[in-house]
């Protein structure tokens, strides 16, 4: 079980977020939506450890995980926002970079790099640099390498950037299964389409702030909007985006 | 009239510069200097100043001594009368030929990955409403910009500076400019030949092989192309003593060697052009320079049709996977030195990090080639004395070679692990490792030990094994690995870091310190630490020294670092403390 208490950061001065809290039962798919420069990412990194909250706690089976950081991440699956790896090293190297960090047995690391590699379509790229890859390619290697070790937790931050349609399927699908299987699972991301087939609840944010959270049903019924496009659009952006694209169109054409 | 030139620009240039010729121009020249390639090299990127300074200081620097060489007043002193200017410089006029070629050679190499178009200048120009033979004519353009560029930067202080020091004591305004004019022409076109004698082989290479193959084997093209130039540069202090009228016959290899060719040049702008043998060598420089230039555009023309213009039909072909050949065997080690699992990824990402990561294996390849050719000419001593004699017993020289190999490589990757690789992709390290069970030192430890070691030992054993008998061989190498454990214990006493994913330091106020400090260190590991060496091996019982001696030092170390405060030995990711390298 995954939980956020007052969670709050400020860089110097500056607000990123705050007071988040949410609670995520094991099965549970959290969606986490808002625009650029809401507060996702310093949450997502709060939540994996790598930022400490200026207040708040972040607790893992009810403990702070600051307090065993290590053992916390050892149950954690994670997906950054940009596939930053390491350009000159091969795919199965990369993973097995990965799985050697996390302490896997070697024989069980390798058969799990193997297996997936397959599944992902990377086996026949096994061997070659990471810098050759293609946007999709590195972000299923990230995939591979937040699953690789069994987590409890999940947590991804747009984990579709890149891939093709039919690896998108396939992911989506794959979130139900995890999340069948008893998996927690944060999913950070703006295809509010994904969002809303997957999630089973929903945290809105702006500016920093929560502004709507619940179950995906609750949150429509609140909002008194059927989509979850129509939600986002009301409670995020105070602009008329179709004012905001015919604006624009008046500049294409103009001479 | 500064008003005059302000109005031209206005009028005149500045509208041309927004031309989209001039703008392509701009934009090669920027990336040459700023990028090309896919090497990450963004790390490095130290700005043009700088390595305009950085590449015209060896010539700074040499020209400035030779004032104390070539003063009045010292050769008065030396008891030195009237001199022959155009005589008594020919080594120094070799050595500034060499010089000029070694650097523009080097920067070229450096260089390599941003002088032809690539895939990135592809996407982002080809799709604009600009034709083909307008960016092959910039790029060229900028090709031959750079090349004038760095030929003027790397030469500019000889220029001037050589002539002042030799002739500008003696008041004859035409002895000073047939002088300075002759060095001028012959380093500029020593520079001209050695930049596109390098852009030829590149261009070569991308025109004959597939892109893929030629990004794989660059790198050691690069470092094969770089130990030639090393070898030119060590062939300044022999060449010139076969160059006097006497000594010519004597060997007919000078006559293959480059430098040679181009202080013909020289000589016959100093008036020596009827001297047959500088008359040859400058025909041949000539044909060189002419085939080099040839070579080079068309090959440069040849790789932009063959490789440029058919970026989009090989994209789908990929690179070739990387071979899975191991360098070390890796099965044993891991049973042995690497149980540790956190231990054992982190040793091969440094591994990997050193061995294919171009701009660490330039900065580590660069430190042991000067290694070799330090070593080389350590050693030439023992093998000029001409006599079988002479090597078949322990020599100070002999027993050095060792010692410079394993301080250059030491002290190569000890730098290239201030260089951090691809800083965002580090969050791996620091979501899986635990910053309170790893230590750094021992993994940095072993790679140095590995790289060093590992090689030189066994070579060492069994070269002085056939030179000098078992007995020798085994004292030599143990003393020799002794000692190198611990310098590298010394070099690692504050390393806290997993090499290559920690900013890297900024400049400190005391980094000239270091510098001294490693000099002096080279002084000491290799010059002084042979000597003791060659002294005891006289008597076994003498090697016995070296026990405490070594003792003392890992001791010492082990002492200071019990009194290090916790946070001092804590993992980092982002160099903060004065305390780095």
């Amino acid at each position: 079980m995954l939980e956020a208490q007052g969670l709050t950061k400020y860089y110097g001065s500056v607000l990123a977020v705050q007071s988040i809290d949410f609670r995520l039962e094991p099965g549970q798919v959290l969606g986490y939506l808002g625009p650029n420069g809401s507060g996702k990412s310093t949450t997502v990194k709060m939540l994996i450890g790598l930022l400490e909250p200026t207040n708040g706690q972040v607790l893992f089976h009810g403990k702070n995980i600051q307090q065993d950081l290590v053992g916390y991440r050892k149950h954690l699956g994670y997906v950054p926002e940009e596939a930053n790896l390491y350009p000159y090293l091969t795919g199965q190297e990369y993973l097995e970079l990965v799985g050697t960090l996390r302490g896997m047995a070697q024989p069980r690391m390798k058969a799990k790099i193997d297996a997936f590699l397959e599944l992902f379509s990377l086996f026949p790229h096994r061997h070659v640099s990471l810098s050759s890859y293609s946007k999709g390619m590195r972000q299923r290697i990230l995939l591979i390498s937040a699953l690789m070790d069994n987590p409890d937790v999940l947590i991804l931050d747009e984990p579709l950037s890149g891939l093709d349609v039919t690896s998108a399927l396939i992911f989506k699908n794959l979130i139900q299964s995890l999340s069948a299987r008893g998996k927690t699972i944060f999913y950070c991301s703006h295809v509010l389409e994904v969002v809303e087939k997957v999630c089973s609840r929903l945290l809105i944010l702006r500016k920093g702030q929560v502004i709507a959270s619940g179950s995906t049903e609750e949150v429509r019924q609140r909002i008194g909007q059927t989509s979850l496009e129509g939600i986002f659009l009301q409670l995020v952006e105070d602009r008329d985006v179709a004012q905001i694209a015919n604006n624009i169109v008046d500049v294409v054409v103009s001479p | 009239m500064i008003e005059g030139a302000r109005q031209f620009f206005r009028t005149r240039w500045e509208p041309y510069s927004r031309r989209p010729f001039p703008t392509l121009l701009r934009v090669f020249i920027g990336r040459v200097f700023h990028g090309g390639g896919d090497s990450g090299a963004s790390e490095m990127d130290v700005g043009l100043g700088v390595i305009l300074i950085l590449l015209a200081l060896p010539g700074v620097m040499v020209s400035l001594l030779l004032f104390e060489k070539y003063g009045t007043l010292i050769r008065w002193m030396r008891g030195e009368g009237a001199f022959d200017p155009f005589i008594a410089t020919i080594p120094d006029e070799y050595f500034f030929v060499v010089l000029s070629m070694v650097v523009t050679g080097a920067a070229a190499i450096w260089r390599w990955d941003a002088l032809l178009l690539d895939r990135r200048d592809y996407t982002n120009i080809v799709p604009l409403p600009v034709s083909l033979r307008r960016i092959f004519l910039g790029n060229l353009a900028a090709i031959l910009l750079l090349a004038a560029a760095l030929t003027l930067d790397i030469n500019a202080a000889s220029f001037a500076l050589f002539p002042v020091a030799v002739v500008g004591s003696q008041d004859s305004l035409s002895l000073f400019l047939q002088f300075g004019a002759g060095h001028a022409v012959t380093v500029v076109l020593a520079s001209a030949f050695s930049f596109f004698a390098v852009f030829a082989v590149i261009g070569l290479l991308m025109a004959i092989l597939p892109y893929a193959l030629f990004r794989r084997i660059s790198l050691y093209v690069r470092f094969l192309l770089a130990l030639c130039f090393l070898v030119l540069l060590a062939t300044s202090l022999a060449v010139p003593s076969f160059l006097s009228e006497t000594e010519r016959g004597a060997t007919n290899a000078i006559r293959a060697i480059p430098a040679v060719w181009f202080l013909g040049i020289n000589q016959t702008l100093w008036g020596h052009g009827n001297d047959p043998f500088f008359a040859a060598m400058t025909r041949t420089a000539l044909f060189g320079l002419g085939i080099s230039v040839t070579v080079a555009l068309l090959s440069y023309a040849l790789s932009f049709r063959r490789s440029f213009i058919r970026i989009p039909e090989t994209a789908e072909v990929g690179p070739l996977p990387r071979s899975q050949f191991h360098l070390f065997p890796t099965g044993l080690m891991d049973r042995t030195i690497l149980r540790d699992l956190p231990q054992r990824a982190c040793f091969r990402f440094i591994t990997r990090t050193l061995l294919r990561s171009e701009a660490h294996l330039q900065i580590a390849s660069a430190f042991i080639a000067m290694g070799l050719v330090v070593g080389a000419q350590a050693i030439a001593p023992a093998f000029r004395a001409n006599t079988a004699a002479a090597i078949h017993r322990p020599s100070e020289d002999l027993l050095s070679l060792p010692y410079i190999l394993s301080f250059c490589i030491i002290i190569g990757i000890r730098l290239a692990f201030e260089i951090p690789s691809d800083l965002r992709a580090n969050w791996v390290f620091a979501l899986w490792i635990d910053p309170d069970a790893l230590q750094a030192r021992p993994i940095a430890r072993k790679v140095l030990l590995t790289f060093s070691l590992g090689p030189l030992v066994p070579i060492c054993f069994a070269s002085s094994a056939i030179l000098w008998g078992l007995e020798s061989a085994f004292l030599h190498t143990a003393i020799f690995a002794a000692c190198t454990v611990a310098f590298v214990e010394i070099l690692l006493l504050r390393f806290r870091k997993i090499p290559f994913t920690c900013s890297h330091p900024q400049f400190q106020s005391h980094s000239a310190l270091i510098f001294v400090a490693y000099l002096f260190g080279f002084l000491i590991f290799t010059a002084y630490i042979p000597e003791l060496e060659l002294w005891s091996l006289a008597g076994p019982w003498r090697v016995t020294l070296f026990i405490p001696l070594i003792a003392a030092i890992l001791l010492s170390i082990h002492q200071y670092r019990k009194q290090m405060l916790d946070m001092d030995k804590h993992l980092i990711f982002e160099e903060i403390s004065p305390s780095g390298f």
